[in-house]
């Protein structure tokens, strides 16, 4: 671990930061009641109140997943950090934490947009994973009506970037699979 | 939903994980990941098994929480950790409590362990409405 590398990563967080909320996408399907109807037999989940119209908040990120062979646009903010670290050897990631606020139940017919932000780098730690930054992103979804933009639920969530080997400890193949979209 | 207050304790909840539990939720949240659902591309890239993607870790803690509370219960907000990977053919538990009510928020710890420790800890945020008093 050098200084240079350190502050190459920093200026770089900074940077991207700085872009804001510099990545938007679309939910591609409004929010619908098959997919809602499947992730409730999935889940198990016997809910009346979401086979009649709403659909259950912790949903919200799954409206805006890309889909089967699609990738995240290398705009993203996340995404340029993840290139950032990886060419500077920390090249494996494991997600650490993730924080949704629900402004209010989202309902069938309703269309999503996503926005994504860097929200935080912070390292270099030692971890048990092995020596590591901690990247947040924050995404914000949006029903875009005539009144305007309506924010509906945002979404911090934290990944560590590390250098893979550097500890012992569990597989570090956990995906960024609950990163943006 | 059901009245509140803090140091309740939220009954147990077992759920016993088999590849199908894996791979219908991480599908069913859209997630394609190919560690949710393709074995030998987890075991190749270090992994035991397929593992539960983080979508789902969220959904099996709303559900939850809100089988306890009551259907009508409004979540304001699910904050979680992840730890331990949660495999097929494991036993993911959920236990939690109340923390606190206060200002029209309860705040709800819950932890979900597997056998390799605990895979998921959080806080779940509800809305609370306080009974109305009546005047005699």
């Amino acid at each position: 671990m050098t200084d240079e590398r350190h502050d190459r990563i920093m200026a770089e967080a900074e940077r991207i930061k700085a872009l804001g909320e510099a990545a938007e996408s679309m939910a591609p399907y409004e929010v619908n009641q098959p997919t809602i109807g499947t992730w409730l037999d999935a889940m198990g989940y016997d809910n009346d109140r979401f086979r009649d119209g709403e659909a259950p908040p912790s949903m919200i990120q799954a409206w805006t997943m890309p889909g089967l062979g699609r990738r995240r646009a290398d705009e993203d903010p996340l995404s340029r950090m993840m290139v950032v670290l990886t060419d500077e050897g920390y090249t494996a990631v494991l997600g650490t934490n993730c924080e949704q606020t629900y402004e209010r139940y989202l309902k069938v017919g309703e269309q999503l947009r996503v926005t994504s932000a860097l929200d935080s780098v912070v390292g270099p730690k030692n971890t048990a994973m092995g020596e590591g930054y901690f990247v947040t992103s924050r995404n914000t979804w949006y029903v875009d009506g005539p009144g305007g933009a309506e924010k509906v639920a945002t979404m911090l969530f934290r990944v560590l970037k590390f250098v893979p080997g550097s500890r012992d400890g569990r597989s570090a193949t956990s995906s960024t699979s609950g990163g943006t979209r | 939903m059901r009245q509140i207050e803090a140091g309740q304790t939220i009954p147990e909840w077992s759920l016993p994980l088999t590849p199908t539990t894996i791979v219908s939720t991480a599908i069913a949240t859209r997630d394609w990941q190919d560690v949710h659902h393709d074995r030998d591309v987890a075991q190749a890239a270090g992994s035991k098994d397929i593992f539960m993607n983080i979508l789902t870790s969220n959904g099996l803690v709303e559900r939850y929480v809100a089988d306890w509370l009551g259907h009508d219960c409004e979540l304001q907000g699910i904050a979680i950790r992840l730890g331990a990977p949660a495999y097929p053919y494991d036993t993911l538990t959920f236990s939690g409590s109340v923390r606190s009510v206060e200002d029209g928020v309860a705040t709800l710890d819950v932890v979900g362990r597997v056998s390799l420790g605990d895979h998921v800890t959080g806080t779940v945020r509800v809305e609370v409405v306080e009974p109305v008093e009546t005047v005699a």
